[in-house]
């Protein structure tokens, strides 16, 4: 019995970001390798002019090409660098707000109403005073994104320590945990699966709202590159900049998250 | 004998304007190694007299001593299990078992052996890498009781301990309970409302009336263990106890009863007295209601 249960759970560790449940099988490479290949014979027929979209092969080409090209690479991590500053701002403000409006009602009946009157307007609708303010550059970047992030990672953490049963303070009460040691192994594991989704509906709200400020403001970034190249006419070198973005998107969602999720799962 | 743990005219009140007495004036003693149970009408406020005793909770007046000194917040020999057993999903069963030890800074070698023993002493050895969802609820509770002797308390404490088990397992767990108090000695204090389990692992029965909540009869328990329900005594004291909670709940009805008809009473004088206003209507209609 419990050899068997060790396996089961050996199996469940190992099952790495790529394979497993998560992606399932492989399945869903076909209907993208099909979807490429229509790309490529609409576009090989003429029955869109190259101007409005290049061939999948061309793009490809460029991709690689700038994948290469060290300008093109420091835009990319300039980006995901003010990504991850603002997801930094607002992870380190929105948790203990929510975690005492979790805790607290007579302050969660205070200042959550607030958030959602803030969290209800369009984040973009603050972008020209962040500029006005702070300028056209990496501090508007950094504040809108932790601006988008700062709303998911609020609720779900609430919600979070709102769902943590009563007895376990009394467990920790019991065996007298002081402060930290509650907050640090039992409040922070209980919300952790709260806390992992709210923190990759963030990731994907703040790269978003990263590309659309460079290109609405065009702070030196991959936005502004993809919005650069297009009006100029290099849609190849555009296309090939959304697909890095996709890439380093896809790839942190799944390596970072993913392996953040697989370990609640293997309690949760 | 000296009692190990002494409850002193133990009173509650909670919520605004203190309005509602949970406890009063409860006082009993349990004797060092004693197994006590609390049984009582629900919602009569057993849990709450518990978590009083666990330190969880304070008293509004009157005190509770362990080894003659007050209790004021958990202590490090009392020790409690829990209704829904209070593991950590996220940890393991051997980690779960560990953590009140962590929480002393017992050596993480130390502990984990601790952890194993007692994880043996529930019958749980090859499962110390599983987690809780894992588990059936009877293993869950045997975990919890393990955490619970783990720190090697004086007193444990079980609230409603075996109401969340389906009752086969319920009653292997409480057999093992029964051996494990043998065994080690230490003093229990179970709540419960089975009033089969109460008798069965009990020296001594408290039976608290219902709200607010006074002792209203304390029974010694002196059948031999391990114990047969279908003994006559057994069936007897089974009884007796029955009939003191159930004398209770027509208490609590006819008294309820009795506030009512007061209650209307007064309103009927207040409108023979002539008051005008349509407040003892109102008033009616939410009696009668």
């Amino acid at each position: 019995m419990s050899v068997e249960k060790q396996k089961a759970l050996t199996l469940s560790l190992t099952r790495g970001f790529f394979t497993g449940e998560r992606f399932g099988n492989y399945l869903w490479c076909f209907p993208l390798l099909l979807g490429f290949a229509a790309w490529e014979v609409v576009t090989r027929a003429g029955l869109v002019p190259s101007s409005r979209l290049p061939t999948f092969s061309s793009v490809l080409v460029v991709f690689f090409a700038s994948i290469q090209n060290e300008s093109f690479l420091l835009r990319i991590g300039h980006s995901f660098l003010n990504l991850i500053c603002g997801l930094f701002l607002a992870f380190s403000v929105a948790l203990p707000l929510a975690f005492v409006a979790g805790s607290r009602n007579k302050f969660d009946l205070t200042l959550t109403p607030i958030i959602m009157l803030f969290g209800a307007l369009p984040d973009l609708s603050f972008l020209p005073l962040l500029v006005l303010w702070f300028g056209p550059g990496n501090a508007a970047a950094v504040i809108m994104a932790s601006l988008a992030g700062f709303f998911p990672i609020y609720f779900t953490v609430r919600q979070g320590t709102k769902n943590i049963p009563r007895e376990l303070f009394d467990v920790t009460a019991i065996f007298k945990s002081d402060r930290f040691s509650t907050f640090t192994k039992m409040v922070l594991p209980a919300i952790s699966p709260h806390l992992f989704s709210g923190l990759r509906l963030a990731y994907d709200f703040a790269w978003e709202i990263i590309i659309a400020i460079e290109i609405a403001t065009r702070v030196a970034g991959i936005g502004s590159f993809i919005d650069g190249n297009v009006t100029s006419g290099s849609l190849q070198s555009g296309f090939a900049a959304i697909l890095a973005i996709a890439i380093v998107a896809i790839v942190v969602d799944r390596a970072f998250f993913g392996s953040l999720e697989s370990w609640t799962r293997k309690w949760a | 004998m000296e009692n190990h743990v002494e409850l002193e005219n133990v009173s509650k009140f909670y919520g605004q304007g203190r309005r509602l007495h949970a406890l009063h004036e409860v006082s009993f003693g349990v004797g060092e190694g004693e197994f006590v149970s609390i049984v009582g009408p629900s919602g009569c406020g057993k849990s709450t007299l518990l978590k009083i005793i666990a330190g969880l909770d304070k008293p509004t007046s009157g005190e509770v001593k362990f080894r003659g000194g007050p209790i004021c917040g958990p202590h490090s020999k009392i020790s409690l299990v829990f209704q829904a057993f209070g593991l950590f999903p996220w940890r393991t069963v051997l980690d779960n078992v560990e953590y009140g030890l962590e929480m002393q800074g017992v050596p993480k070698q130390e502990r984990r052996r601790q952890a194993r023993d007692y994880l043996e002493m529930v019958g749980l050895a090859g499962y110390e890498q599983m987690y809780p969802k894992q588990l059936s609820g009877g293993m869950r509770q045997r975990v919890g009781i393990a955490r619970a002797l783990a720190v090697e308390p004086e007193v444990v404490l079980m609230d409603e301990a075996f109401s969340a088990i389906d009752e086969i397992t319920a009653e292997v767990l409480r057999d093992e309970v029964t051996e494990i108090h043998k065994q080690t000695g230490k003093t229990f204090v179970l709540v419960t409302h089975n009033l089969s389990e109460a008798i069965e692992l009990a020296d001594k029965v408290v039976v608290l009336s219902s709200r607010p909540a006074k002792v209203k009869k304390i029974m010694p328990i002196s059948l031999d263990r391990p114990r047969d329900r279908t003994h006559t005594l057994f069936v007897h004291m089974h009884r007796d106890i029955l009939h003191l909670l159930k004398e209770e709940l027509e208490n609590t009805f006819i008294r309820h009863k009795l506030k009512e008809i007061s209650e209307l009473q007064s309103i009927h004088d207040m409108e023979a007295n002539g008051a005008t206003d349509n407040k003892p209507q109102a008033k009616r209609a939410q009696v009668t209601a």
